[in-house]
């Protein structure tokens, strides 16, 4: 071939292949930044830095600490007896084999970096908990989960309002599966449909908190775009929502809390999603925390809680047939 | 002036007021018409679809004189009555086969232990279209999506059909398409649990629903749904009703996450003493 | 399988013509969109019962006949405010009585269509009585629940009037007649549709023109009426009737309207201050034969009030207490 040709067929796949990385912001159809798609937070990276790290990007081998944590748990999970063997009377029944659970399987990335923790602030990735209010409201927090008088005394999950933890949000963490959310544009709003509980947050753009009086499930979300950057700020918490408990994080979240999200597309396949939490009443500090929500293979399942609720009428049942012994 | 011309103006200006009526629908993704907005019902179909005169309640126990509310329903008073209504089933009843419309009736006239509604579980199909919440469209280029308020139910309608629903669900599984001006929605994959109103309408787990959404103007809708399920029914039948988009400022979906309020009603009897 | 049964032409024409004793001289206003107007307040009070009374023998009766009856109808009010002497009172278990007659309203002069004083407002069939077909009245009234029981063991054994539910009597209708007070209709019109406010129990007939009666299975109270304009005569026709609202028991009136009857009414403006009211019950339940009534329905120039009836009743409370009390 031609010499000249060839130099400028090499530029040309050069150059090519460099546009080929390079990823521009698309638009709705009334031109708002596009974030819709399914999309998934599941990770192995809890909301705190756990113990064994001492930083908060850790190398490839440290994150194999983790993994090898997450597989040995797996393994008591589905594997908790010997062959023929089976509980004793008393014991423990055990809950979910791990098919059932999508925890995520490595630690995520940012920026190809492996992260310790969702929070980024503090820097020591611990929640700077006020510790005389987690303290009023430890007995609640107890009672959640030893007793079983009334169900409003169950947690959010189990009464099936919201999914556990703090899979809703805001900030919409990740939990032992179904980290599942569904973005939907429309001009003047945002919507994103959180798995559990089927739960749509509507988030309204360029408008005004509704009153104080009015305090939702998930909070009152309004939305404005900065740039290419949906900021989400959310107050007004639903006061039975102070509590958010699961394996994963463990939170409170007042009623005044002013939580701000920002969700900026930085990839087809990848959305960095941050927040900030500002909490005066059960923190020191505001605390900050970001993740990736990358997109989800496949649809998303129905999820219908309260309907296939057995277990909720069971606790109670069998606490009150305790209690006759 | 003449006839003619006379004519020709009339026509002339009856064509334009047609192609002012067409052109007035507001616009949405792909040119198709604009979905997007709160919407609801202003009728009584969720109580029954079929024609129905105002009466004391929807659970009726023998009276004295003439049926009287049930206990459980009496202290609501008018607030527990049921208003009259037209029937929104075209030729008026729906075609039950025999066995299926005692069945119906038996639903009926156990109204409070059987309706899902009252339990605060899935509405089903086309059950959340006339409840008397509103909800939510959101229609873009990508996805058109159902926030229902009450129960906080959703529907997800896929643009693509995805084959058969890889399990029953409550709502269904959903995908619709475009004909003309009128979006199509086919679902299935539903489970038996739902009802199609308070009066013990239901159906089977081979249930099929066709919806037809075609908008009228700026603020109104119409929707027509079409039934299928050879276990129950003699043949398919559609229901026609209107949908209304609210307007103002307090037109905004709010939150009606009844699972909270009902836990008196199911576990109540389990509490602590 | 509910019977309906149409009028025949004949007996429609009747209905429009028969007995009109005014000239068609009078040009009927129109309302803003095009139909004849008949709106404003009406009153039908008048001394006039829907049956003819033994006391008359014609239909039309003199100006000295009807002048003798108002007379006759002051002197009882007089004497029905003044039983007890002054500083007399009632003795114990005796009637503690009702309304003074500052509270009635039940008309002062016999009714007049055109210059004809009226002794009935039947007036087919000719003797100005109810064609009742007893065996098939005994029949219709032997399924009443009100067979089983005392009137004061129930509230739905009450009348519609005590329960609030419609106003007494047929004030409300149709046929709408005139009882002991509250004899006031307003009428309002609006594109295809006729309103008739009756004063007791703010009942509205929403009469709608040219539509479809609701089906069977829909019985509301005052039935269901459709009409349409003949000319500048409204006809309406109403069906559908509820099976509670059998009884109708006023001051100057008793009959019945079983659930499948069908009334046609017309309401024709003679002049500014009149409407000429005709009504004809079709009801083979209960009657041999169709019969026919008419009456005029006089301008009001005051304004109706509110009658809140069911917010005020301590007296169906106090009846059924009452009743409860003397079983002890």
């Amino acid at each position: 071939m031609n010499k000249s040709l060839l130099i400028l067929f090499t530029v040309i796949a050069l150059v090519g292949g460099l546009n080929a990385e390079e990823w521009t912001q698309s638009k709705t159809w009334f031109g708002d930044p596009d974030l819709q798609g399914t999309w998934t937070n599941a990770s192995l990276t809890n909301l705190e830095r756990p113990d064994y790290y001492d930083t908060l990007i850790v190398s490839e081998e440290e994150a194999r600490t983790t993994l090898r944590m997450s597989e040995e748990f797996s393994e008591s999970v589905d594997n908790p007896y010997e062959e023929g063997e089976s509980p004793q009377a008393g014991d423990n029944v055990g809950g979910y084999n791990v098919a059932w659970m999508d925890p995520g399987t490595d630690l995520f990335k940012l920026d190809g970096e492996y992260r310790s923790s969702i929070l980024t602030y503090p820097e020591d990735g611990k929640l700077p908990r006020r510790y005389i209010r987690w303290g009023l409201e430890a007995y609640g927090m107890y009672r959640m989960f030893t007793v079983a008088d009334h169900p409003e005394e169950r947690s959010l999950g189990e009464r099936c309002l919201v999914g556990f933890g703090s899979s809703g949000g805001p900030p919409m963490l990740n939990v032992l599966y179904n980290n599942n959310y569904q973005i939907v544009q429309s001009p003047g709003y945002v919507m994103i449909l959180v798995e559990m509980n089927h739960d749509a947050r509507i988030i309204r753009l360029e408008s005004n908190h509704n009153p104080d009086n009015m305090k939702p499930w998930l909070g009152d979300s309004v939305g404005a775009w900065e740039g290419n950057t949906l900021v989400v700020r959310t107050k007004n918490h639903h006061p039975q929502q102070k509590f958010r408990a699961g394996i994963r994080h463990q939170i409170l979240v007042m009623e005044g809390a002013e939580i701000t999200e920002r969700f900026t597309r930085t990839d087809e396949n990848e959305i960095l999603y941050q927040f900030e939490v500002d909490d005066d009443k059960a923190y020191k500090d505001t605390w900050r925390g970001e993740m990736p929500l990358r997109a989800a293979d496949g649809e998303i399942y129905e999820y219908a809680c309260h309907e296939g609720n057995y277990a909720m009428a069971n606790i109670l049942a069998g606490a009150r047939a305790e209690e006759r012994k | 002036m003449s006839l003619i011309y006379r004519r020709f103006f009339t026509i002339l200006s009856l064509v334009g007021m047609l192609n002012i009526a067409a052109s007035e629908l507001p616009k949405g993704p792909n040119d198709k018409p604009n979905l997007n907005g709160v919407w609801q019902v202003l009728n009584t179909a969720n109580y029954n679809l079929e024609a129905h005169s105002a009466s004391a309640a929807m659970d009726l126990v023998v009276g004295p004189i003439v049926p009287v509310p049930h206990p459980s329903i009496l202290a609501l008073g008018a607030v527990g009555a049921v208003p009259a209504g037209l029937s929104v089933v075209e030729g008026g009843t729906i075609p039950y086969k025999k066995d299926a419309l005692k069945k119906r009736n038996e639903n009926k006239e156990n109204w409070l232990q059987l309706d899902p509604e009252i339990k605060c579980y899935l509405p089903g199909v086309p059950r959340a279209t006339y409840m008397p919440y509103p909800f939510q469209i959101f229609h873009s280029e990508k996805a058109i999506f159902f926030a229902y308020e009450y129960a906080g139910a959703v529907r997800n309608i896929y643009l693509e059909d995805p084959g058969e629903a890889p399990m029953d669900s409550w709502m269904g599984q959903s995908w619709g398409y475009w004909d003309n001006d009128t979006f199509v929605v086919e679902a299935s994959g539903f489970n038996d649990q739902t009802w199609f109103d308070r009066s013990g309408n239901f159906h089977s787990d081979k249930l099929k629903v066709t919806e037809r959404f075609t908008l009228l103007n700026k603020h109104t809708m119409g929707y027509e749904a079409t039934i299928q399920d050879e276990e129950v029914f003699t043949k398919p039948w559609t229901i026609k009703m209107t949908l209304y988009k609210r307007i103002g400022q307090d037109a905004q979906l709010q939150q009606f996450k009844c699972v909270e309020f009902v836990e008196e009603l199911l576990y109540g009897k389990w509490r602590a003493k | 399988m509910q019977s309906r049964v149409m009028p025949t032409l004949l007996g429609l024409v009747f209905l429009l013509t028969g007995g009109l004793v005014y000239s068609d001289t009078y040009q009927v206003k129109k309302t803003w969109f095009g139909d004849p107007d008949l709106q404003g307040t009406w009153t039908n009070s008048t001394l006039t019962t829907l049956e003819r009374s033994a006391s008359f023998k014609n239909l039309v009766v003199s100006e000295e006949q009807a002048e003798t009856a108002a007379l006759i109808a002051s002197q009882g009010n007089d004497a029905y405010d003044n039983y007890l002497k002054q500083g007399e009172t009632p003795k114990k278990g005796q009637d503690v009585g009702g309304y003074n007659t500052a509270w009635m309203d039940p008309g002062t002069k016999l009714l007049r269509v055109g210059n004809e004083y009226r002794s009935s407002i039947i007036i087919s069939p000719k003797n100005g009585k109810l064609p009742w077909d007893a065996k098939k009245r005994r029949e219709y009234f032997s399924k009443d629940l009100r067979r089983k029981f005392k009137r004061t063991d129930h509230p739905e054994l009450r009348g519609v009037g005590e329960r609030c539910v419609v106003g007494f009597g047929s004030s409300g209708g149709p046929p709408m007649m005139n009882v002991l007070y509250n004899n006031n209709y307003q009428i309002v019109q609006s594109p295809g549709y006729v309103m008739i406010m009756a004063e007791m129990i703010h009942d509205t007939r929403i009469i709608r023109l040219e539509g479809a009666h609701l089906p069977e299975s829909m019985d509301p109270w005052m039935g269901d009426s459709t009409g349409r304009w003949e000319g500048d005569t409204l006809v309406v026709e109403t069906t559908n009737f509820n099976w509670q609202h059998v009884h109708r028991a006023g001051l100057r009136h008793y009959f019945a309207i079983s659930k499948d009857a069908k009334i046609t009414e017309i309401f024709k403006r003679t002049s500014n201050t009149e409407i000429l009211y005709r009504f004809r019950v079709d009801d083979p339940n209960l009657y041999k034969s169709a019969w026919v009534g008419e009456m005029p329905l006089r301008a009001q120039s005051d304004k109706i009030y509110e009658y809140a009836c069911h917010e005020g009743n301590y007296a169906m409370k106090n009846i059924l207490a009452g009743a409860r009390a003397e079983e002890k």
